[in-house]
């Protein structure tokens, strides 16, 4: 990826291990397992787990009442219309009723099992086609900055479902993934921090004062430098609420925002994780305000 | 507004500068303020509020997020209820209660009873997953906020009560000790009470020398002990709270660790594991590049 040459600051080990998501698999049939099968798997919720798999990798069991909802729903159909010689009886209408409504119920099943507690993502992620991959930051931000922006967008990346990353502290930009930019591989960087800078000031993400969640995005073109396939979105603004001479003031230092390609792609833990990352960065100096004399130039 | 936009460009890198004649006026009057207020008071004039989309409550999900004890024993509930009416139907409408495929109307019959069933093993399979609670213990010990202070620049300082902060909201995390080269750097948090009533300080060099630390470092990653009182190395922690109920432990490179203690059991999530681990990493950056080494950080002040 292009990338900026921040020099050996950025030499942090990333060889931490990325640990694995829960899903264990177990052979033919049902069994209960009385516990993990090791460390690296520990679930913190450590029940006995009742899965029900057939042991074909790549199959889905999640989805089974799904599957079973469109089959039996349509043998329902066929069996109403094909099945019979004569009329159906109220009984049986009766009982078709209830079979579609359960099956419809089936159907919906795996869509609510998202939402409980403890429920395990295996979406397959793909990436966003058409859109590339870059890592911009303002040029005039100082080593330290450069460094945490860095190392958060890093770990925003790596640690999260996410596919894109935009950090703006103080009209100061870092930019890092797979962005929708109108501009070629190698274009300047300059223009395309300006383009951002356009953009974002368009939305007027400047002033947000509350975390922005979408976690299915609206239509299917919700701001114009987004990848194609977004379909979360995350944006936290960093709040200074001390100033400082330490009255209480709540000040927009900047945002962070960050587009996944899954949707509810954010838990609760996810966004509270965020928010500390993007509280790393309400620290840094106040950068690019000076005080301009009105003698001076203006 | 496009005024300030020329502006900010021509000047870019140099001078953040902003013009409208509102801001001017303010800059008029606050002409001999800080700098820090008078960018605070020039930016709200500039900065368009936010006019995207914004999101829409998601009912479903809320209402499974919320209940979701009552969302985990629903499909039973439904799959029990049609069983029984799937049943009822057939006797109220005087068929013959004979599990055969031979009418249309067993076949519905049949069909039905087998989304009840699928329904009431799913209902089954959410139950069996469903996350213990587990009580908050409360640690027992005194507040203490302890950072080596005289030698550690502000950066490194303020690093390190962010990481403080961030752990104690996000996580379970009542007290955080690091330790880095042979030194407490920092110990805040809820800490053991020594005979004096006092917080029990940190003995980094007995602790480096014993086998908690030494298992740590030869591993080189990150330890989580889920339940500390089924641990024996738990004596060579007195500094923390005699109940504390989980314990972190990650290494700062090969020169440090980071303690953390949570007041539940099993309280760190994957999730948190895997962002303390980053969290680490972070840090150590962070000390190596502001310790100046061979210089022992003996000297420690209360903040």
């Amino acid at each position: 990826m292009s990338s900026l040459s921040i020099g050996p600051l950025i030499q942090l080990g990333y060889n931490s291990r990325r640990l694995p998501g829960n899903r264990i698999r177990k052979s033919i049939g049902i069994r209960a397992d009385g516990f993990p099968a090791s460390k690296d798997q520990q679930e913190q919720l450590n029940v006995s787990v009742l899965r029900f798999t057939f042991g074909i990798p790549g199959l889905d069991e999640t989805y089974l009442p799904r599957w079973i909802g469109y089959g039996f729903g349509s043998l329902l159909l066929l069996n109403h219309f094909v099945g019979s010689d004569s009329a159906a009886t109220s009984a049986q209408l009766r009982t078709e009723g209830l079979g579609l409504s359960l099956a419809a119920f089936s159907i919906a099943l795996p869509y609510l099992g998202r939402f409980l507690k403890g429920a395990t993502r295996v979406d397959q992620v793909a990436l966003p086609e058409g859109a590339r991959q870059i890592f911009v930051m303002s040029p005039a931000i100082s080593d330290d900055e450069k460094e945490e922006f860095a190392w958060g967008s890093y770990v925003l990346l790596r640690n999260t479902n996410t596919v894109a990353v935009l950090i703006s502290i103080q009209r100061e930009l870092c930019v890092r993934g797979y962005w929708n930019v109108p501009y070629a591989e190698d274009a300047e960087k300059a223009p395309v921090l300006d383009w951002f800078q356009r953009q974002t000031e368009n939305i007027g993400l400047g002033d947000l004062k509350d975390v922005l969640y979408f976690p299915q995005v609206p239509g299917s073109e919700l701001w114009e430098m987004l990848p194609n396939g977004t379909r979360s979105l995350l944006v936290v603004p960093v709040l200074q609420s001390r100033d400082q001479s330490g009255n209480e003031i709540v000040k927009n230092r900047g945002f962070v925002m960050l587009a996944s390609n899954i949707e509810y792609a954010y838990t609760e833990k996810d966004r509270a994780w965020i928010k500390v990352i993007a509280n790393k960065f309400r620290d840094l100096p106040q950068v690019g305000e000076v005080f301009c004399n009105l003698d001076s130039i203006c | 507004m496009r005024g300030s936009m020329e502006a900010g460009t021509l000047l870019r890198g140099a001078i953040y500068w902003s013009f409208s004649s509102h801001s001017q006026r303010h800059l008029l009057q606050r002409a001999r303020l800080r700098r820090d207020v008078l960018a605070s008071s020039s930016n709200p004039q500039l900065q368009k509020s936010y006019q995207g989309p914004k999101p829409k409550r998601d009912l479903v999900p809320d209402w499974v997020s919320n209940n979701d004890s009552t969302a985990r024993s629903l499909p039973i509930y439904v799959g029990g209820a049609s069983l029984v009416a799937v049943l009822v139907n057939r006797a109220v409408s005087g068929i013959a209660p004979v599990a055969d495929a031979s009418s249309s109307q067993s076949r519905a019959d049949l069909l039905a009873l087998g989304l009840a069933v699928t329904s009431i093993l799913t209902g089954l399979v959410w139950l069996t997953i469903k996350p213990k609670s587990i009580s908050v213990v409360n640690p027992l010990g005194v507040e203490c906020r302890m950072i080596s202070s005289s030698h550690l620049p502000d950066p490194l300082i303020a690093e390190l009560l962010w990481a403080w902060e961030s752990l104690s909201s996000v996580t379970c995390c009542r007290c955080l000790v690091v330790v880095y080269d042979g030194t407490c750097i920092l110990q805040i948090g809820v800490a053991a009470e020594s005979p004096d009533g006092e917080a029990q300080a940190v003995d980094a060099a007995r602790l480096t020398e014993g086998s908690v630390y030494q298992g740590v470092m030869k591993s080189g990653s990150q330890s989580y002990l889920a339940n500390l009182s089924l641990y024996p190395g738990r004596s060579e922690l007195p500094f923390l709270p005699s109940n504390t109920q989980a314990v972190i432990l990650q290494p700062l490179g090969d020169k440090g660790i980071v303690i953390i203690g949570g007041d539940m059991i099993r309280g760190f999530t994957t999730a948190d594991q895997a962002w303390i681990t980053y969290l680490g990493e972070k840090l150590d950056a962070t000390i190596a590049k502001h310790t100046i080494s061979g210089t022992p950080l003996k000297i420690q002040d209360r903040v």
